[in-house]
């Protein structure tokens, strides 16, 4: 019985945070990818445009912007993990290579380290060109190998759809 | 109404604007102030009105577009001209509004792996078997955003019943709470954090048919325990678990069996049933992942096993394990050293003497492993791995006077090849031979197939 009340006691004297796995908001994650830039234009992509992979879904793309300068983009994504969804941002230079990489939301029980910027840091300045698998370029965290994996593939999408739409000019 | 914040962030920045307009004006009347005001309180209906009817539109639709004025756009909400408009003082906190995972995930999501393997003795093929080694079904339920529940349950050997050799089992059946950021509780039936593979067991994860024999013979798989446990994840890549189980119990040793000179732990592990619970055990383990590709870790576990039970002297089962990965680009290289100890077992062994298994003092085995991505395409990969291990279930015996204690096992060694083929990255066809250096008749070769999702 002892077993049992003991976590209770623990959880009614915990502190109570306001949402315990939300790490940025998008608004957060570009100001962080772009400092620089004085407002984010919303571009609305359907599914099908710049769409390399089957079952791509339509993309919202935040072009940073200062003055009339474009300074790059920034694409909010979500995957499923292993049991749970993972909110990140693709941040990308204006020549379509990764700028940075940020985790939004992380909830699964294991595999917090890709939030850790030693991680994310792997994805700058990857290309339509550069492999962007894990187990090529990008090392696996042990026991998060679905994680890894997935965000790594979202990324990879994101790339080359950015990369395309780039190249059409829909991106302005 | 319930007033939210964004209603109250809006009408203040609304009076804001209204108390300031006095200053920007160079000689404002009272009857010019006066309408400013009454133009401005209608604004501020209006700005009321508009923020019911998002509301009113269906609570789902509604939260999401309160979510995208925010700035804070899903996939699926209508998008604003500009993100960067909302003040943030404005914005509502998570808190209040429904996460996107209660809006759009489901709660519940089902879990499921299994293996089934065949594997041919190659000096005795009559003696060939093939095994739906496990089958596995689990859920994770969502209670809220912080509060879970995870349960696995296991049919090891496809049949169980008075005639067959399966069996049932409840493997994991825990709520796990979210006390922050970086840490959560866990209580219930949960896997001890011990070497590599316990916490990680789908076939997926591990190379070869069999699971490796340090962490089946040495560390006991899948072990699991009831208890309480705390799990922080810190931002320089530690992670530390630690907490309160059920432990082992020295009494179920059975010396007339030989099941406990293949794995001591495994022989008299509890998993929750019935389990004897005067003494309880404590246990910890730090991993360390601050660089991709890499883990380096360590647990260790210690509790008291008699119990009280008449007759049986106190005994204290231990054990400790060191762990390291590293897989830089298409290699995968892994190794575990694991060591455990049972206290007292000159007085266990005492009433024991004669029969076949004594209970060890002390039982060890590492192993090296190496995996390289030779081939991948599309949805395939395909790894072969070579694993060299040494072990030893009974290292030592406590002495129990000349002629009676038992002989020291051998050491045993065995060497694993073989290939991992993922199909996609839920199922695995596995093929192996293993090469057992101290009783050859084990040699083998084995086929599997497994699927983890």
């Amino acid at each position: 019985m002892r077993l049992t009340l003991f976590p209770a006691a623990l959880v009614a004297l915990a502190p109570a945070s306001a949402f315990a796995v939300h790490y940025l908001s998008a608004e957060q994650a570009q100001k962080l990818m772009f400092p620089d830039a004085e407002r984010f234009e919303l571009r609305d992509v359907a599914a099908d445009a710049g769409s390399t992979h089957a079952g791509d879904a339509p993309m919202q793309v935040r072009i940073a912007r200062r003055g009339d300068a474009t300074l790059g983009y920034v694409v909010v994504d979500e995957v499923v993990g292993k049991f749970e969804r993972i909110t990140y941002a693709v941040g990308l230079n204006r020549d379509g290579s990764v700028r940075q990489v940020e985790v939004m939301d992380y909830r699964e029980s294991h595999g917090h380290e890709i939030r850790l910027p030693a991680w994310r840091r792997q994805f700058e300045g990857k290309t339509v060109a550069s492999a962007i698998r894990v187990g090529e370029d990008i090392a696996n965290i042990s026991g998060a190998t679905l994680s890894c994996q997935h965000v790594t593939d979202g990324v990879r999408r994101i790339v080359a759809r950015i990369d395309a739409l780039r190249r059409s000019g829909s991106l302005g | 109404m319930r007033r939210t914040p964004l209603s109250i962030a809006v009408s203040t920045a609304l009076l804001g604007a209204a108390l300031s307009m006095p200053a920007h004006a160079q000689t404002p009347t009272e009857l010019e102030l006066a309408r400013k005001l009454d133009r401005l309180a209608a604004e501020l209906a209006e700005v009321k009105a508009q923020l019911a009817t998002l509301r009113a539109q269906g609570g789902n639709a509604g939260t999401a577009a309160a979510a995208s004025e925010a700035g804070t756009a899903t996939r699926a909400a209508p998008a604003p001209a500009t993100a960067d408009a909302a003040p943030a003082a404005g914005r509502p906190t998570r808190a209040e509004l429904p996460t996107r995972a209660e809006l759009a995930e489901p709660a519940t999501v089902l879990t499921s792996y299994g293996e089934i393997n065949y594997t041919r003795p190659t000096k005795a093929p009559q003696d060939a078997q093939v095994d739906l080694r496990r089958f596995v079904l689990g859920f994770q339920h969502r209670m809220d955003s912080k509060t879970r529940l995870v349960a696995e349950l296991e049919v090891e050997h496809a049949v169980s019943s008075a005639d067959d050799p399966g069996e049932v089992a409840l493997e994991q059946a825990f709520v796990e709470r979210e006390l922050g950021a970086r840490l959560a509780a866990r209580a219930g039936l949960f896997l001890i954090p011990a070497g590599m593979l316990n916490e990680n067991h789908e076939p997926t994860a591990y190379y070869g048919v069999h699971r490796n024999f340090v962490e089946t013979a040495i560390i006991p798989s899948t072990w699991r325990e009831v208890g309480v446990q705390l799990i922080g994840n810190l931002d320089n890549g530690l992670t530390i678990q630690g907490g309160l189980s059920t432990g082992f119990d020295v009494g179920k040793w059975d010396a007339t069996s030989t099941e406990g000179a293949e794995s001591p732990l495994g022989a008299i592990h509890q998993e929750g049933a019935q389990a004897r619970a005067r003494n309880l055990a404590v246990f910890g383990a730090i991993n360390w992942r601050g660089v991709p590709g890499l883990l380096v870790g360590g647990s260790a576990f210690s509790g008291a096993a008699s119990h009280s039970q008449p007759l049986l002297p106190s005994a204290r089962v231990s054990l400790w394990d060191l762990h390291a990965r590293w897989s830089p680009g298409r290699w995968d290289l892994s190794s575990v050293y694991a060591r455990g100890s049972i206290s007292n077992t000159a007085a266990l062994n005492a009433t024991l003497v004669g029969n076949p298994t004594l209970i060890p003092e002390r039982f060890d085995g590492w192993y090296l492993q190496g995996a390289y991505r030779l081939w991948s395409q599309g949805d395939y990969v395909l790894s072969p791995f070579v694993r060299l291990e040494r072990f030893n279930t009974a290292r030592d015996y406590a002495d129990l006077g000349a002629g009676l204690t038992p002989q020291a096992a051998g050491t045993e060694r065995v060497t694993t090849v073989g290939v991992n083929f993922l199909v996609g990255q839920g199922v695995v066809l596995k093929a192996d031979v293993q090469r057992f250096g101290l009783v050859s008749a084990n040699n083998r070769v084995n086929l599997g197939l497994g699927w983890s999702f």
